[in-house]
């Protein structure tokens, strides 16, 4: 029997859906198992279609990007209403995503700078008809409603999701592998002398061995190893795209306690390597990181 | 109170992004009004200020899960403008490479995945089958071709990018890898397969045009600018200087992307967070253009490769030149398909591609302005950063393709609303019997 299977998609890049699509003819293995009742990248069905279905009557539901909307939250809540197992597809469903990174300023900021500001910009308002208002900030979704299953990645590659599928299909558990990008990472590991960063256009890479030790900001050791460490094993230091490896609760805050161990430098050199800690340490998931709760919170007080 | 009927149509499908079209009738069916309402957006111009700006190539990319690899290249021409850098000669090809192959996948996607669905059910099926995954169970023959064709779009891209979705490797002053010649040989040999899919889409397309020629010339036929990339008058969608052609077919302004705020104005519509690209010396709503493929395609004096020269030579002679046609855009697409099927294979066939002088070691910030632009599959993407002489951003300006579009995506709809609430014409249309009927 065919398993109904919904995919919506809150704001995104939809980056997730063409990792999907990049099943390639495994689609004609995978396809054949789901009966599509939304997702609007692909099929015709309407939010009226989704929300006259009884609840719990989807199979599977896949949430794809987060919240920025009012909008996104509905449609949110409707997914979860709607669907007996719901999967966070992706890192921003999971940790906010890099749009999460807009949480360092105040939504009004935000909206002046593209509305009001931009260089290009020749009759400034803000769009205010027949469009949803903006949430103050972006919330991981995890934050909003609860989901079954995490499947973290910018994007999740096919391999991930296609495996995810496959337990939920026959009913078998999916846990999110306990390794780190380090461990996928085939360079040579040393011990580390690191006594100075460069930052990544600088110098040459020596192919064979490990980036960090070479002082090249590699954040997989407190990345999560589910993407087959792609970026440091073509020499491409890995920003921690898929989120922090399990069971850490602020991937940035383990990035920076790991960081004062390893390099033998001072404190205050240390940080000067860094003029941009927040986008370096939280490239996808700033979101869920302890400062922007912080943040968050404050801003509920106030008002 | 008016009695003004509204039609609401949430989401529009098979569309990237997020989409809403609200249609206001007044009295006799009378169209007052037509919106494409973009509901969200999520501020990258403000969030890239106080990066350190070589960084900026790997967050751009995630602007368009679609074509992040144009983004990506944008990023990175407008980084190596600002710090006067010029990247080796074979990296240049890799990136051609890499955009040609996204070129690729994409417009397959396009066509078959969003487009088709409409031409192979007939506008009229039943929602629940006019889509791909019906495609793949009516017409499997097709679907294997179409995916075959993606597929070695999206590999390709991996082989060079690293990663399909979000590449990694075009950095300031070059690529991080060259590609292997054991990499380039296995995409040569699958190079024939790939031809033949394509002229079997070609040919897909022709019957399909021929089919639908009624619908082509009378549904939304909109006079607007057009704004694309042209290099020497040659289709080129990593180079070039931009051009804008005015409705009549004119040639109207060719510049340097360092010049583009001079032509290009941002209208900020009520109604949707997409802002309007428009052609700035002709004002709103005047000069509202159009980018993507027709776009490129009536720019262009000619296509830079052999068989995608021949099927815009009978393009012209269906639509002529300019052609305002709005489903004209999915015959565009198909001539550019050809031509990056055949920039894929001239790349792969010159020695340079496996050169491994791909990257500068001495790449320096400093403090400027760049600005960088390619051809993403629906239109003009253009990144503008300025930076400190630490290189670390200071501002940030980002015009996506589908800016380009938006307002003349609401004058077609405008027209195709009218032919349908006011003259009643959907019923006059001459329409084939669909390939398959469910």
């Amino acid at each position: 029997m065919t398993k109904r299977i919904a995919m919506a998609q809150l704001t995104s890049c939809w980056g997730c859906d063409q990792s999907l699509l990049d099943l390639h003819l495994g689609l004609l293995e995978v396809l054949p198992e789901l009966e599509i009742v939304f997702w609007p990248a692909v099929v015709d069905f309407k939010i009226k279609d989704l929300e006259s279905m009884p609840d719990e009557s989807i199979h599977i539901g896949l949430v794809e990007g987060s919240c920025r909307t009012e909008d996104d939250v509905r449609l949110l809540n409707l997914m979860r209403a709607k669907s007996k197992i719901l999967v966070a597809w992706g890192v921003c469903s999971c940790y906010g995503g890099i749009q999460g990174l807009a949480n360092q300023w105040e939504l009004d900021e935000l909206v002046d700078r593209k509305f009001m500001k931009a260089d290009t910009v020749t009759d400034p308002r803000i769009p205010s008809e027949n469009v949803p208002a903006f949430v103050p900030q972006v919330r991981p979704n995890v934050d909003v409603v609860k989901f079954n299953i995490l499947l973290p990645g910018c994007p999740p590659t096919s391999k991930n999701i296609v495996e995810a599928l496959a337990a939920i299909l026959t009913g078998k558990p999916f846990d999110l592998p306990e390794k780190s990008v380090c461990d996928q990472c085939p360079k040579v590991k040393q011990d580390k002398h690191i006594t100075k960063f460069h930052r990544s256009h600088e110098g040459r890479i020596d192919p064979s061995k490990c980036l960090l030790d070479q002082g090249y900001l590699c954040l997989g050791f407190a990345t999560i190893g589910f993407c087959g460490a792609i970026c440091p094993t073509v020499n491409s230091p890995c920003k921690g795209c898929f989120g922090p490896v399990l069971r850490v609760k602020d991937h940035g805050a383990k990035i920076v306690s790991a960081l004062g161990a390893i390099a033998e430098m001072e404190p205050e050199q240390l940080k000067d390597s860094f003029p941009d800690p927040i986008g370096s340490f939280y490239f996808t998931d700033y979101a869920a990181s302890y400062l922007s709760r912080m943040r968050d919170k404050a801003r509920s007080k106030k008002k | 109170m008016t009695n003004d009927k509204t039609i609401r149509i949430e989401p529009v499908t098979r569309l990237e992004g997020h989409g809403a079209l609200t249609i206001t009738l007044g009295a006799g069916n009378k169209v007052k009004d037509v919106q494409f309402n973009i509901g969200s957006t999520r501020f990258f111009e403000r969030f890239l200020v106080g990066r350190p700006m070589e960084e900026v190539p790997r967050i751009a990319p995630r602007i368009c899960g679609i074509c992040p690899e144009p983004h990506h290249l944008a990023s990175v021409k407008a980084v190596e403008a600002a710090w006067g850098v010029k990247p080796p000669p074979a990296a240049i090809k890799l990136r051609r490479l890499l955009i040609e192959s996204k070129q690729l996948s994409s417009h397959a996607i396009h066509f078959y995945a969003l487009a088709a669905p409409d031409f192979v059910f007939g506008p009229f099926a039943d929602p629940s089958v006019r889509n791909v995954a019906a495609v793949l169970k009516y017409m499997p023959d097709v679907a294997v071709q179409a995916i075959k064709i993606m597929e070695f779009g999206q590999e390709l891209c991996r082989d060079v990018g690293a990663k399909a979705i979000h590449p990694v490797t075009a950095i300031p002053g070059g690529m991080l890898n060259s590609l292997t010649e054991e990499e380039r040989d296995k995409w040569l040999k699958a190079v024939p397969q790939l031809l033949e899919n394509v002229q079997k889409t070609v040919d897909l397309a022709k019957t399909v045009v021929k089919a639908y020629i009624d619908v082509i010339t009378k549904v939304a036929v909109t006079p607007t600018y057009y704004v694309g990339l042209s290099n020497k008058g040659v289709l080129d969608i990593y180079d070039g200087t931009i051009h804008v052609m005015d409705p009549n077919g004119t040639m109207v302004a060719d510049f340097e992307p360092k010049d583009y705020t001079k032509y290009w104005g941002e209208h900020v519509p009520d109604h949707s967070y997409a802002t309007h690209i428009y052609y700035k010396p002709a004002g709103y709503p005047d000069g509202i253009w159009r980018a993507n493929t027709l776009a490129r395609c009536n720019i262009a004096e000619k296509m830079a490769t052999p068989l995608a020269q021949a099927a815009l030579k009978e393009m012209r002679d269906l639509v002529g030149r300019p052609s305002h046609h709005t489903f004209a855009y999915h015959y565009a697409r198909i001539v550019e398909l050809v031509q990056a099927a055949e920039s894929i294979k001239k790349l792969l066939e010159d020695p340079d591609i496996v050169c491994t002088d791909v990257k500068l070691s001495d790449v320096t910030p400093r403090a400027g302005e760049g600005v960088g632009v390619v051809e993403a599959p629906r239109g003009t993407c253009l990144h503008n950063y300025e930076c400190d002489d630490e290189g670390i951003v200071t501002k940030a300006n980002i015009i996506v393709a589908t800016n380009h579009n938006v307002g003349g995506i609401e004058k077609s709809l405008m027209d195709a609303a009218r032919l349908i609430f006011e003259q009643d014409g959907l019923k006059k249309l001459r329409l084939p019997e669909p390939l398959v009927k469910t």
